[in-house]
């Protein structure tokens, strides 16, 4: 560029400023009015969205499906994509390295890249072209990112379609758009015509992919309802050994573990001496040599990390004197004279509480399973007579109020549940009242079954 | 007495060149594209402000991140909005400068005589994503555990220098205690400080060569 093109600028530059406005206050107000904009805009959504809850990270959890922040997902997919190619997507760091390099360093240079004086659209065709169609990319590639490449019936074509619009179509058009670089009317249709095919093909995958199933995690985030998790897993892993107050000091009623010696563990001698961290390794790894098998997931466990740490946190405030547990809610609300009792709000709670433990897959429980409202009606080698609407031989009813199921030579075929310690009388009560009144599964079937016109039951 | 305290601080300082020299200036039309930049500085500060806010309490540790960060949310008054700005300030900060760039990118505003303002711009979106990159880590929950996971993978593709590039990312060839430590000392040491003395330099361009206009025929 030599002086006289960059007196021209500088001359030009001059003029626009006499037409212009004064940084303060004209370009200063604008400002102020947009960072205000966005400070509301900040505000409205850490009120109303917040940040989502997330498990605690688990390095041993293998299943967890990992993802990038969001706006570095448009790379990811583009790696995906480029790895389904032939030949060339085996070489990874061509595209995990080169092209973005590239891509960068023709950014980061374009100054001196694209020489010209030049400023108006009319004459930076090219560039403007590419510009647009790259931006198009990334943004639909963001947007496609969750869709599989692969569907579950084994077919490629979302696969292939998004291959079509995030990588070929793009290709062909910088290569066009060389081609047409000095007609600019030509580079208009290029770029129109090549960014709806991209739109259109993008809008296809994203109506065909299959629904996102909602991952569903759970995660306590106040001490009230670490408190609580923590509790109902401690019911379905640790109650059988250890008893539901943790006072075990010889295991009676689990097979293998008969007449085993073991230190209660709601004792002072645990809970002093036993810190948080000695307390998530001896859960997950288990005392193997003890007959404990490991709970956590790193050694062939069920527990993730942070449902280890509710459990810990669980027994300390319930046990251990130097902790003072905060009020923590009642398993169900109270029933109301009258009131009939639902699957949702009261039953699930409690058999979550105490009957899942063994009576979940892989247990001896005559395959009566009661992890949901179906299970609960329609398993079991017993199915018939387990739960009966109205009727009070229901075995269900029967064991829990300590009658044993005799057979008719007066042998026990079932015994009392739970096997060690009876149920408190108001839990019997809810499951009386549920079953004679027809076991109602939502509180509203629930409401229009109760008598008592004040009775409301909890959403 | 404000007066004489007033005098005195102009003698010293000279408000009035102050004035004139920053804030009396001329600008051609602008439109609400050119506050792009300026509402990326303020998110900068915000998420300095905030980010401060955060490190009475955070804990960079695998042990201790996740449950402080949960009682910034539960037990520190007004910790859940803190926290809440800092997050989605983050997001909004890439998109802004993202969209700042592409503004500069259309106008050909980065041509004579402000190429030099445009590289540093470069720098300051690569400083920008790497703020984001290195915050993502430090909640230490699973989310981020993963994503820094497959992040320092794709570092660890380069040809020849990436498995030394993985090493020093996460210091070990595992994500570790480490790592955090390092991620941490990034996200609030290192990265703001080149941040900040690349946003004064930019500042400075711009004050000098002024903001561009948009493009007519003639140019």
């Amino acid at each position: 560029m030599n002086d006289e093109t960059k007196k021209q600028i500088q001359e030009r530059y001059e003029r626009h400023l006499d037409k212009g406005e004064r940084f303060w206050p004209d370009t200063i107000f604008k400002d102020l009015i947009m960072s205000l904009g966005i400070f509301v805009l900040l505000l409205l959504l850490a009120t109303f969205i917040g940040v989502p809850a997330e498990p605690k990270a688990d390095p041993s959890d293998t299943s967890y499906i990992p993802r990038p922040e969001w706006y570095f997902l448009f790379l990811f997919k583009f790696l995906a994509l480029y790895g389904q190619l032939p030949l060339i997507g085996k070489i990874e760091w061509l595209a995990t390295v080169l092209v973005p390099v590239i891509a960068l360093g023709v950014l980061t240079l374009i100054p001196f890249i694209e020489k010209s004086p030049q400023r108006h659209y009319s004459k930076r065709g090219l560039s403007i072209s590419i510009m647009t169609i790259m931006v198009i990319g990334i943004v639909l590639l963001t947007l496609m990112s969750e869709v599989p490449t692969v569907s579950e019936d084994g077919s490629t074509l979302l696969g292939t379609l998004q291959t079509i619009a995030g990588i070929f179509i793009p290709v062909i058009a910088y290569f066009l758009l060389f081609v047409f670089k000095s007609n600019n009317r030509l580079m208009v249709w290029t770029t129109s015509l090549v960014a709806v095919s991209m739109i259109l093909i993008s809008g296809t995958v994203l109506a065909l992919a299959p629904e996102k199933k909602a991952e569903e995690t759970e995660v306590a985030t106040t001490l009230v309802d670490q408190i609580v998790a923590g509790q109902d897993l401690y019911s379905v892993h640790c109650v059988e050994c250890h008893g539901d107050d943790g006072s075990v000091a010889i295991i009676a009623g689990v097979e293998g573990l008969e007449g085993e010696k073991i230190t209660p563990i709601n004792s002072r001698d645990v809970l002093y001496t036993i810190t948080d961290s000695a307390m998530y390794e001896v859960i997950a790894y288990g005392r193997p040599n003890a007959g404990m098998i490991p709970f956590g997931k790193t050694y062939g466990g069920e527990l993730s990390r942070s449902e280890i740490d509710y459990i810990t946190i669980f027994m300390r405030y319930s046990w251990d004197d130097r902790f003072e547990a905060p009020e923590v809610p009642e398993l169900f609300p109270p029933l109301a004279e009258g009131e009939v009792p639902s699957y949702d709000v009261h039953i699930q709670p409690i058999v979550k509480r105490y009957c899942i433990s063994c009576h979940r897959a892989g247990k001896d429980n005559n395959n009566y399973l009661m992890t949901s409202y179906e299970e609960m009606l329609a398993t079991g080698d017993n199915a018939a007579n387990n739960i009966i609407a109205g009727d009070e031989n229901s075995y269900v009813l029967q064991t829990i109020q300590e009658h044993p199921i005799l057979d008719e030579n007066g042998e026990e075929i079932i015994s009392m549940m739970p096997p060690t310690n009876a149920l408190k009388p108001n839990v019997v009560d809810v499951f009386i009242r549920w079953i004679m009144n027809g076991m109602p599964q939502t509180a509203e079937e629930a409401a229009t079954l109760s008598v008592t016109p004040e009775a409301t039951p909890a959403p | 007495m404000w007066k004489n305290i007033y005098l005195w601080l102009d003698e010293r300082i000279g408000f009035n060149d102050l004035y004139a020299n920053l804030l009396d200036r001329p600008e051609p039309k602008t439109t609400w594209w050119n506050t792009l930049g300026s509402a990326s500085l303020f998110l900068f500060v915000m998420q300095g402000l905030t980010g401060i806010f955060l490190t009475v309490y955070y804990t960079p540790s695998p042990d201790h991140a996740y449950d402080s960060i949960n009682y910034i949310m539960e037990g520190v008054a007004f910790g859940w909005l803190i926290r809440g700005i800092h997050h989605w300030g983050a997001t909004l900060m890439v998109i802004l400068v993202f969209i700042h760039m592409l503004r500069v990118f259309y106008t050909a505003s980065f041509k004579y005589p402000r190429e030099l303002t445009w590289l540093i711009g470069i720098g300051l979106f690569l400083a920008t994503l790497g703020m984001g990159f290195t915050g993502y880590l430090l909640p230490w929950n699973q989310k981020s555990y993963w994503a820094t996971v497959v992040g320092t993978q794709i570092a660890g593709t380069v040809p020849f220098i990436g498995e030394f590039t993985l090493k020093v990312l996460r210091g070990g060839p595992e994500l570790s205690a480490l790592t955090l430590q390092r991620f941490f000392s990034a996200h609030i040491w290192i990265i703001p400080a080149v941040l900040a003395a690349l946003i004064g330099v930019h500042l400075f361009l711009i004050i000098k060569h002024g903001e561009s206009h948009f493009p007519t025929k003639e140019d």
